[in-house]
C-alpha cells in the first residue's frame, strides 16, 4: 500500500471505533479504541480522523483542512495528513 | 510500600476452563478450574460494569474455550454494554455462521483465531483435535463480517522450520493482522518445553522470515511478533509490570495480576464474590505484592532496565528458580541465568524434529506421543 490518493475514502479499519471522551483543561480528548490498543486524540490529529468517514475523499478532506489551517502552507498541510494517514494505515487501524 | 496505581487499562476475561482442543503448549494452569465453580451470566455482567467504571477500555475473551460458555453471546453483550471493546480469543471450535453473527450483533469487535500449523495433519496433531479444517471455513466467515480479525500462531521447535508456508497459508485468509507468539513456558507448555523450545538457528532463521514478510505484507497484513525471552538478553515485561496494567478474571472468579500466578506459593487471591475490582486493584495483598519496585532484589534494585521489564516474570523466576522474588532467570544478569542457558544448550544439542501422529482416536493419540509430550486435558 501507499500513500492515501485524491480519490481514496479514509475511514476506521475494521475493528476500530470511537471510545470513550475525556477532558484535557477546556478541549476534549477522543480515543480510537482497536485490538490490542487504544490512541488518545486531541487537536489536529483527532480533527483529521473525525474527517475520516468513509464518504469524504482524501481531497475534499484536504481542501476543508487547508481552509480551517488558512495560515499554514497548504502543501505541509497535505503532506502531514498523508504521512499521518499512512502509518495509520500500516497500523490497520485506517483503511483507504 | 508500593505507590498508588493508576487505573487498569484491560480485563483478561477467562470465562471457562473448559476446552474442545488439547494443545501441547497450553499456558493455563495444569490445575484447571472446575466448570461447576464458574461464575455466571450475572456475576460476569457484574465484572464488566465493574471494569467499565474503573477505566478499563479491553475485555479480552480467553479460557479455555470461550465458545464453551452457552451465554457467551450476552457476556460480549454485557461487556459492551459497559463500555468495553470486545475481543474474543477462541480455537473456531463452537462457533458456526449463525453464532458467528450473533456475536457480531452483540457488539463483537475483534476475534482472534488460533491456527497451530498450516499443515492439517501437523495441527490437528498439536491441537490434539481434528480442528484444522473448520477453523479454514470459520475464517472466511468472518471476513463476510465487519469485525478485526486477528490469527494467532504459536510457533516452537516442531513447526518453525515451515515458517514461510505458514505465513503464506495465513495471508489467504486475509485477516488485518497476524500474531506470531513464541511459546511461553507455563503449565502445559512448561512440563512440554523439551519437545517445544526451538534451537538457535530455527530462531534465527525465523527472525530472518518475518522482517522480509513484515516489508512484503506492510498495509496489508501487520505482524506482531516477539523473540521468545529464553533467547533474549534482558527479560520480558511481563503483563506490564505486576498490577500496572491488567486485572484477570478466571472462571472462578478469582482476580489474578496475571494467567499464572496462582503457581505462586504463599499468595492468596480474592474473588470477585467477595471484593470489588476497584477494591482489589487498589487494596489487595496479592496487587501490591509485586506492584513498584520495593520488592526488587539485586540486580533488579539498582538495574537501569528495572522501570521497563521490571524484572521481568515473577511466575517465571518461582517456576524456574524457586523463589518468586528474584530476577527472572531469562534475564543474562540474573544470578540464576545458568538454569534457562542449561535449557537452552540442551534444545541445541540435537535437531529433533518429530513426524506427526495421526490418529482417529484423542487416546491413541496421547498414547503414540506420551515419551514426547502431554496433551492438555479438561477440568472435572
Amino acid at each position: 500500500m501507499a500513500a492515501p490518493t485524491d480519490a481514496s475514502q479514509p475511514r476506521l479499519a475494521a475493528g476500530c471505533r470511537w471510545g470513550p471522551s475525556t477532558k484535557a483543561g477546556t478541549e476534549e480528548v477522543r480515543t480510537i479504541l482497536f485490538p490490542e490498543g487504544a490512541i488518545k486524540l486531541q487537536g489536529t490529529g483527532k480533527l483529521v480522523l473525525e474527517h475520516c468517514d468513509g464518504q469524504r475523499t482524501f481531497g475534499e478532506i484536504i481542501a476543508e483542512l487547508q481552509k480551517e489551517f488558512g495560515k499554514t502552507d497548504p502543501e505541509k498541510i497535505r503532506a502531514d495528513i498523508s504521512l499521518f494517514l499512512e502509518q495509520l494505515q500500516k497500523k490497520r487501524i485506517v483503511d483507504y | 510500600m508500593a505507590q498508588s496505581p493508576s487505573n487498569p487499562l484491560a480485563l483478561i476475561a477467562e470465562v471457562t476452563h473448559r476446552c474442545p482442543l488439547h494443545c501441547v503448549y497450553c499456558s493455563n494452569p495444569m490445575q484447571l478450574a472446575e466448570s461447576k465453580s464458574e461464575l455466571s451470566t450475572d456475576e460476569w455482567t457484574s465484572v464488566f460494569e465493574q471494569s467499565g467504571k474503573l477505566g478499563m477500555l479491553h475485555a479480552h475473551f480467553t479460557g479455555g474455550e470461550p465458545l464453551a460458555r452457552p451465554d457467551l453471546t450476552e457476556l460480549i453483550a454485557a461487556a459492551r454494554a459497559a463500555g468495553l471493546y470486545t475481543n474474543l480469543i477462541t480455537s473456531g471450535i463452537g462457533l458456526n455462521e449463525q453464532r458467528l453473527k450473533a456475536l457480531v450483533d452483540a457488539g463483537l469487535d475483534h476475534i482472534q483465531i488460533s491456527f497451530q500449523d498450516s499443515r492439517e495433519d501437523a495441527a490437528n496433531w498439536i491441537a490434539g483435535a481434528k480442528a484444522h479444517a473448520h477453523k479454514i471455513d470459520l475464517s472466511r466467515a468472518i471476513r463476510s463480517h465487519k469485525i478485526a480479525f486477528t490469527v494467532n500462531l504459536v510457533v516452537h521447535r516442531q513447526n518453525l522450520d515451515h515458517l514461510e508456508e505458514m505465513i503464506a497459508f495465513i495471508e489467504q485468509l486475509h485477516p488485518e493482522r497476524v500474531e506470531i507468539a513464541h511459546t511461553q513456558y507455563y503449565g502445559w507448555a512448561l512440563a512440554n518445553r523439551a519437545a517445544l523450545m526451538p534451537t538457535r538457528a530455527q530462531l534465527d532463521n525465523a527472525i530472518a522470515i518475518i522482517a522480509a514478510a513484515e516489508t512484503r505484507l506492510a498495509g496489508k497484513m501487520r505482524i506482531d511478533s516477539v523473540v521468545p525471552d529464553y533467547y533474549a538478553k534482558y527479560p520480558k515485561s511481563c503483563m506490564g509490570g505486576w498490577g500496572q496494567r491488567l486485572m484477570l478474571v478466571n472462571p472462578s472468579g478469582r482476580v489474578l495480576p496475571c494467567h499464572a500466578a496462582e503457581v505462586l506459593p504463599g499468595l492468596s487471591f480474592e474473588n470477585v464474590r467477595d471484593k470489588t475490582l476497584d477494591w482489589i486493584w487498589q487494596e489487595s495483598d496479592s496487587f501490591r505484592r509485586f506492584r513498584g519496585e520495593a520488592w526488587m532484589h539485586e540486580p533488579c534494585r539498582t538495574c537501569d532496565r528495572r522501570t521497563e521489564d521490571f524484572g521481568g516474570c515473577r511466575c517465571q523466576a518461582f517456576l524456574l528458580a524457586g523463589d518468586a522474588t528474584v530476577t527472572d532467570p531469562t534475564c543474562s544478569l540474573a544470578p540464576t541465568h545458568h538454569l534457562v542457558e542449561l535449557a537452552v544448550r540442551e534444545a541445541n544439542k540435537t535437531s529433533a524434529f518429530h513426524q506427526p501422529t495421526t490418529s482417529s482416536s484423542f487416546v491413541q493419540l496421547q498414547k503414540a506421543n506420551s515419551d514426547l509430550w502431554q496433551y492438555r486435558t479438561n477440568p472435572e
